[in-house]
């Protein structure tokens, strides 16, 4: 094995199936995290003070703190406290403890992308509807959440695309993401091993990966282009 | 008052919602992770390990050993077909036999060994681990099994002016943070960068950004040399020796249990059998010496 061309199917094999574990990751935070993110909005944006200000601290922790220790410790945490894993055995569990670490985080951060786009909506708007005889939720919804939408698309795809970078940090709870099956190339891994090429051609998958979605959001925000 | 309920409805859903978040990246990983069973298992386990009792009770009630491995030729690797195989591997398997429960094999980051086994991730740690006084102190060992040496890694041009340890006095050396390679050169005061693995510590030595290495001989004879990823580097002084051993929680009593089953391993022949499988037998520790 000490050519690269004769590497390269095994090496790119492994790549292929640490990049579907990233993309895993991705999706499930996105799908998680937009939601979550919404809850947390309306949480510190309340009327009701102690709920606005436990979640404006919640944020502060999640925000103020880095993923990496995050991850550490809602992974390691549990069982360290209840002297049993609450995860699960194997990859699932890393899987399902990464998830919910970034979910948690990368929802802090939609909710402060949320309540710039809720509160950048002219105040006018919601009195008006109110005088209309309108509901606080259909004000939201038929009002609001469109033109808060149409807002947030860039900060969000900012959001987003670090999110693509970001999942990397999970290997520090050992979730076999694609950096992670790069490197095992460099230690030594199915018979190649002391291979520097496969670690640095990640950044390629990574590079592709937000190309594509750099391509689609640039496209949503344009398709959101209506009323200015 | 209507908003004081509007805004309860809403801490509640914001609290139903990180539980719903939780399952749903189960679902994402199409299993049930947290099952009834596993929460059984939680209060055997919790009441064992308070009242100071045994682990070998706990490993056996959850019907699986799980190994905390890396990838590392010819203690753990994988075959063709992804099963984990290699000298600690079948070992292993061989061990979780012996005491009727199956081995699962999980690959962790060799920095959080001691955290995973604390956290229960894992209930041992069996990768070619060195016997030095940080893992002793913190992990319930298991005796020694295999010798091992810490050995320098250097060009091979260069291989023949640094045959002894004196002469590599002036290098500037890579090796792996927290390793046995970086104790000893430290204990030396030799310069040492420490780099996150050894793999990453013979890159260094490539890329000429250190001028040699520090790594475990097992290691160095599979990685470097002829037809491997490293072939303008050889090995060539050697450290002091050292003892591979496999590691368990702290106060564990399946470190003796695995003593007993390295005893009989070892009259059997199956020890020897298994080492000269994958060519460690010239390291391997037979019986209590």
């Amino acid at each position: 094995m000490s050519t690269v061309m004769e590497q390269m199917p095994i090496v790119f094999n492994a790549l292929n199936v640490g990049f579907l574990q990233t993309l895993k990751l991705f999706f499930v935070t996105l799908l998680g995290a937009f939601p979550l993110g919404l809850i947390i909005a309306f949480g510190s944006m309340s009327a009701f003070r102690p709920l606005r200000y436990f979640t404006r601290f919640i944020v502060w922790i999640i925000r103020g703190t880095p993923l990496m220790i995050q991850l550490l410790i809602v992974y390691y945490f549990p069982g360290l406290v209840l002297g049993k894993t609450i995860w699960g055995g194997g990859e699932s569990g890393r899987f399902l403890a990464a998830s919910v670490s970034f979910i948690i985080n990368y929802a802090c951060y939609f909710s402060e992308i949320y309540r710039g786009g809720i509160q950048s909506v002219p105040k006018g708007q919601q009195e008006a509807g109110l005088v209309l005889g309108m509901t606080k939720s259909q004000i939201f919804f038929k009002v609001t959440l469109l033109q808060m939408i149409k807002r947030i698309v860039p900060p969000i795809s900012n959001e987003i695309i670090t999110l693509v970078k970001d999942t990397s940090l999970a290997r520090i709870i050992a979730l076999q993401e694609i950096i992670w099956a790069g490197q095992a190339f460099l230690k030594g891994s199915q018979g190649i091993s002391g291979a520097i090429w496969p670690l640095f051609f990640t950044a390629f998958y990574y590079l592709v990966f937000s190309g594509i979605l750099t391509i689609f959001l640039g496209w949503l925000e344009k398709k959101l282009d209506y009323f200015k | 008052m209507k908003k004081k309920i509007f805004a309860l409805v809403l801490s509640m859903v914001l609290c139903f919602s990180m539980a719903a978040c939780g399952s749903e990246g189960g679902d994402a990983e199409g299993e049930a992770v947290v099952t009834p069973d596993t929460t059984e298992d939680q209060d055997v386990g919790r009441d064992s390990n308070e009242d100071g009792e045994s682990d070998l009770a706990y490993v056996k009630e959850k019907g699986t050993l799980i190994v905390g491995i890396t990838d590392f030729e010819p203690m753990d690797y994988k075959d063709d077909s992804g099963e984990w195989i290699g000298f600690d591997a079948d070992m292993a398997k061989a061990f979780a036999e012996s005491l009727g429960v199956e081995a699962e094999f999980v690959e962790i980051d060799w920095d959080n060994k001691v955290l995973e086994l604390d956290a229960k991730s894992i209930d041992c740690v069996w990768n070619g681990m060195t016997l030095t006084d940080e893992v002793t102190s913190a992990m319930e060992c298991s005796r020694a099994y295999c010798n091992n040496a810490q050995v320098a890694i250097v060009k091979t041009e260069d291989a023949d002016k640094y045959q002894t340890v004196e002469s590599l006095k002036d290098l500037n050396f890579a090796a792996e943070v927290g390793s046995a390679g970086e104790g000893v050169l430290a204990e030396l005061s030799y310069n040492c960068t420490s780099v996150k693995t050894q793999a990453d510590a013979l890159m260094e030595v490539a890329a000429g950004t250190s001028d040699a290495a520090v790594i475990d001989s097992l290691m160095a004879a599979a990685m470097v040399g002829e037809g491997t990823g490293y072939e303008n580097l050889t090995y060539t002084a050697s450290f002091n020796s050292e003892e591979y051993g496999v590691g368990f929680r702290k106060g564990s009593d399946l470190a003796n249990e695995l003593n007993n089953f390295f005893a009989i391993s070892s009259t059997d022949g199956s020890l020897m059998t298994t080492a000269e499988k994958y060519g460690v037998q010239a390291a391997v520790i037979g019986s209590d010496e």
